[in-house]
């Protein structure tokens, strides 16, 4: 899958794989790419922006934890973070059915 | 030089905050030792310290904007409240009762002039940040409309906030203590916020975004003006015939004087077209494009 095709749905699929429970950077990228068998082959490094915006928009919340000796940074959805998944959940549901009626 | 310390010159070079850089270096020493020799498959790290850059500086000029309206709304609400309580200070004092009329005339011409140029080019400012709130990266030359018009409101805020203050101190002997004590204490907080604000907004311009595109303009800000795009010259007679005829309606009505009411709109309309010739440009009201740019929401 084109790299731009996913980087415009990140923040809602970063928003999904935080909904499963807290993560940091390393393991949000592994879930992503797991959850997709691979399609999203992204490079790796993109997701720590869309994490960075997402926690200024209050949709993520952070706290390190110190992990092997070295400081890790862990990330999990918010309140708002949960409404906005719902939310774009629905449009995505909407987009999808209506570009499936197209294509058929 | 490894990965990690390309990232880190990069992110240096365009300007992100130390503190920032290592908070970002962290976790991506973080992400390398979970599976070490990683590094390629986290991108080129040049790509990367710019997609933080773009947002991070992005952000940083709405912040910077939001800080610096604060802080005019802050000399508003001294203004205002030196106007609304002249009367239990003692009344208007008349220009030529203070200390010296070296003090009063630019002082009232501070207090009168300042505040129109702040309301404006500080109201645009926020306008367009808040129109913009959703983007997550701006163009620079978009940041750099957002960052001039802050900083023409902050530099008149601020020239306001000094013309309250030398009023203060010129009608020391002839107001009463509460209201000198009290529009003192008001403009010099003022002062201050707006000199911490505009600190802050210099702090903000050391982010370098590298995303181009156009600054959009006045026009995109205002859509209901779109008819004088390219007609800058009709605008200005527009803004500074508007400005002087509501003016003098004002004035008139006030002082039931016809005479005084015409002389106050002939001045306020003369010194909108003067702000406007020089600072329409910088503010993004003067344009002589007559496509412009537009700037999607």
């Amino acid at each position: 899958m084109k790299p731009n095709t996913v980087k415009g749905q990140l923040d809602a699929l970063i928003l999904a794989t935080l909904d499963a429970g807290p993560a940091h950077g390393y393991a949000v990228g592994q879930l992503l790419r797991d959850r997709s068998d691979g399609a999203f082959d992204l490079p790796e490094g993109t997701i720590y922006p869309a994490l960075h915006r997402l926690e200024r928009d209050g949709l993520l919340a952070s706290d390190w934890s110190l992990e092997a000796g070295r400081r890790r940074r862990v990330y999990r959805l918010t309140r708002t973070g949960k409404n906005a998944l719902g939310a774009r959940r629905s449009e995505w549901s909407a987009f999808a059915g209506a570009v499936q009626a197209v294509l058929g | 030089m490894t990965w990690t310390q390309q990232l880190a010159d990069e992110l240096g070079r365009r300007g992100v905050s130390a503190r920032r850089r290592a908070t970002i270096l962290l976790e991506i020493e973080d992400h390398i030792a979970c599976e070490p020799a990683s590094e390629q498959r986290l991108g080129d790290p040049r790509e990367l310290a710019a997609e933080f850059a773009d947002e991070l500086g992005t952000q940083a000029a709405r912040g910077a904007v939001q800080w610096v309206f604060g802080a005019l709304a802050l000399t508003a609400g001294a203004l205002a409240v030196s106007q609304l309580a002249i009367g239990s200070g003692g009344g208007y004092p008349g220009f030529d009762n203070g200390y010296s009329v070296a003090l009063a005339i630019p002082a009232i011409l501070l207090m009168f002039v300042a505040p129109q140029v702040a309301l404006v080019a500080g109201s645009l400012a926020l306008l367009r940040s808040l129109r913009r709130r959703r983007a997550p990266i701006l163009p620079q030359a978009e940041i750099d409309l957002l960052r001039r018009r802050a900083w023409v409101g902050a530099g008149a805020g601020l020239a306001c906030a000094i013309g309250l203050e030398l009023y203060v101190i010129d009608f020391l002997a002839v107001m009463h203590t509460t209201w000198i004590v009290l529009v003192g204490a008001l403009s010099a907080t003022a002062i201050v916020a707006i000199c911490a604000a505009g600190a802050h907004l210099r702090a903000t311009g050391r982010v370098i975004v590298g995303a181009s595109g156009p600054s959009g303009d006045i026009f995109d800000d205002l859509p209901l003006l779109g008819f004088l795009r390219g007609r800058p010259w009709l605008l200005c007679a527009i803004v500074a015939g508007g400005v002087g005829v509501l003016m003098a309606v004002a004035e008139w009505h006030a002082e039931s004087s016809l005479s005084e009411g015409l002389q106050r709109g002939a001045f306020e309309g003369v010194a909108a077209a003067v702000g406007f010739l020089a600072l329409g440009r910088a503010i993004g009201a003067r344009s002589d494009d007559a496509g412009g740019h537009p700037v999607a929401d």
